[in-house]
């Protein structure tokens, strides 16, 4: 594996006396396109949650180009690279498509309150450059015939896609999935395989996927984690994974979905 | 009939730049604020003791503008102080501390003895008129829509939307929540200088808990999250109490009674207000549905 680009050292949380993950250790190279999967509540969410910084880990560190970010916002985490969807959709429901991508671009964008008020020259120049880029994210996504429309009245699949777009927007070096797939149907989902890995190698970024739909990431991932009630209990390649007893026993076994 | 109106309709524009400076954090940027009454008083006062104690050898309306101007200043201040820590809180939490810090305002004017205190505020020059009220007025919607459709604006409204996907957009909530609360506190005290050279007289009560609700009130009413609801709202809720006086004294009296009322049919009826989050313009009625934005 090359250099890895983001790297969790033995990442705890605990809320009160539970814990949702214990001593998680995980390395994302350049390119990888890694999944992370464990049952329902095996604390999938949370190691998302500890690496955007939404959550400060207990006790272990999180390395960004071997740089700790652990500590700070998500927003400032965000604007080193790391981006991010969420398991339950976060869109901003009642904005345009175009306006939910714009403002993905939003921290980069160059002018300052008083050039708004004014109009000034600046303002209509980048927010020229802002539109243009959100076009293009759209064009790459199939959604700018739909840039107008309010994000929530897009079907379930588009909005998906949206946030991914979206995430895609702050030009991250690393994008995190959290079961993108969930709530779709096969066909759906078949798409969104494809459509992983194709942004993997378009934008050359890593990609972190968590899933619960085991298919998805035998069939994208190159480097599959398992996780169990907080715990790693295997890591390798996807044929490695599918025939470890303890993922059997520990996942399959007992959340057969 | 008309001279009546002549005299209402300077409280009028007075209303709706309140209202829409409470929108902007209310209703566009989701920050349930109770306290737009303190940041009116402050805006009142320090206009007022402006042109009582020291106003410049000038021209009135220049005398206006300047009295305005420290009045939004001067609520601009007050808000920092009060949305920083108040800005952590969320929800109710955020309802009950700001509508403490009005009435902090309230009582620390009530023992101020130099601008009057509880014996009020009088001998303020009569500077406002219809013209200038109108002025601010276009100003103020100016100004707040166009931050609106820029990219600062996009980022208030995000935290409505949802304030965890802001953030995980490389947005700093805080700051934008903080600018929200600032602004709309400052156009407050704008509103306020011009209440005060319109009136001439200001009273501590007048600035009490119970105006905030009906700021509150009229973007409620109108809509949450729209300024040309707030405008409608603000109309309607500055013309009612009239309407009512105009129905006998016993109407007058149900006035909160009245108002509760119909906030209960408005919410049953059309919980998103008149407008909802939308701006009323006629271009976009003829769009097909789903398509507005
Ligand atoms: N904020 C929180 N407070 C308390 N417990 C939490 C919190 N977030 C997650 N948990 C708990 O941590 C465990 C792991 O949750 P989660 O990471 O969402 O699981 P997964 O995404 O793998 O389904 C669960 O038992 C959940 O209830
Ligand atoms: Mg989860």
């Amino acid at each position: 594996m090359s250099t890895p680009i983001l790297e969790t050292k033995a990442i705890t949380m605990r809320f009160g006396g539970l814990t949702a993950v214990d001593n998680f250790s995980l390395k994302i190279g350049k390119t990888d396109l890694i999944g992370v999967i464990g049952p329902n509540g095996a604390g999938k969410t949370t190691i998302f949650n500890m690496i955007t910084g939404i959550y400060e880990p207990t006790e272990g560190i999180v390395e960004l180009n071997g740089e700790n970010i652990v500590g700070n916002r998500p927003a400032f985490i965000t604007q080193k690279g790391i981006a991010r969807t969420f398991q339950n959709i976060r869109l901003f429901k009642d904005l345009s498509v175009i306006d939910n991508i714009r403002l993905a671009g939003h921290f980069r964008v160059d002018y300052g309150l008083v050039a708004s008020i004014f109009r000034t020259k600046k303002f209509h120049a980048e927010e020229k450059r802002l539109e243009d880029e959100a076009m293009e994210l759209l064009k790459i996504f199939g959604l700018e015939k739909k840039k107008d429309h309010l994000a929530k009245n897009l079907p379930y699949g588009e909005q998906r896609r949206l946030e991914i777009a979206r995430a895609l927007g702050t030009k991250p070096s690393v994008l995190l999935l959290d079961e993108p797939a969930a709530g779709m149907n096969p066909n759906e989902t078949k798409e969104l395989t494809k459509l992983i890995r194709w942004v993997r190698d378009k934008f050359q970024i890593a990609i972190l996927l968590i899933e619960h739909d085991m298919k998805l990431v035998m069939e994208v991932c190159e480097t599959i984690y398992v996780v169990d009630h907080g715990v790693q209990i295997a890591h390798g390649v996807p044929s490695e994974i599918q025939n470890n007893p303890k993922v059997i026993e520990a996942y399959l076994g007992t959340d057969a979905e | 009939m008309f001279e009546f109106f002549l005299h209402l309709s300077p409280l009028i524009g007075i209303n709706i730049i309140l209202a829409v400076s409470l929108n902007l954090i209310n209703g566009i940027c989701g920050q349930f604020s109770l306290g737009h009454a303190g940041f009116w008083a402050v805006g009142a006062y320090t206009g007022a003791a402006y042109s009582v104690y020291g106003a410049l050898p000038l021209p009135d309306e220049l005398n206006l503008i300047i009295s305005c101007g420290l009045g939004f200043i001067a609520a601009c201040v007050a808000g920092l102080i009060i949305g920083v820590p108040c800005l952590r809180l969320r929800g109710d939490y955020l309802a009950i501390a700001t509508l403490g810090f009005g009435e902090i305002i309230r009582i620390v004017i009530m023992n101020t003895d130099a601008i009057g205190g509880p014996r009020g505020f009088s001998g303020i020059p009569k500077w406002t008129n219809l013209f200038w009220v109108s002025l601010f007025v276009v100003i103020t919607v100016v100004i707040i829509a166009n931050i609106l459709r820029g990219t600062h604006g996009r980022a208030i409204i995000s935290i409505r939307e949802d304030e965890i996907a802001a953030d995980s957009m490389g947005i700093y909530t805080f700051k934008y929540k903080t600018l929200a609360f600032v602004i709309g506190a400052g156009f407050a005290g704008l509103a306020g200088s011009l209440y005060a050279h319109y009136t001439q007289f200001l009273h501590p009560n007048g600035f009490s808990f119970m105006f905030s609700v009906i700021i509150l009130l009229m973007i409620i009413l109108g809509g949450l999250g729209s300024i040309t609801g707030s405008i409608v709202g603000a109309i309607i809720l500055t013309l009612m109490p009239e309407v009512l006086r105009f129905m006998g004294e016993t109407v007058s009296q149900w006035r909160m009674v009245i108002y509760s009322v119909l906030l209960i049919a408005l919410m049953l009826l059309r919980p998103g207000g008149i407008f909802g989050k939308h701006e009323f313009n006629p271009l976009t009625l003829f769009k097909k549905k789903g398509e507005e934005a």
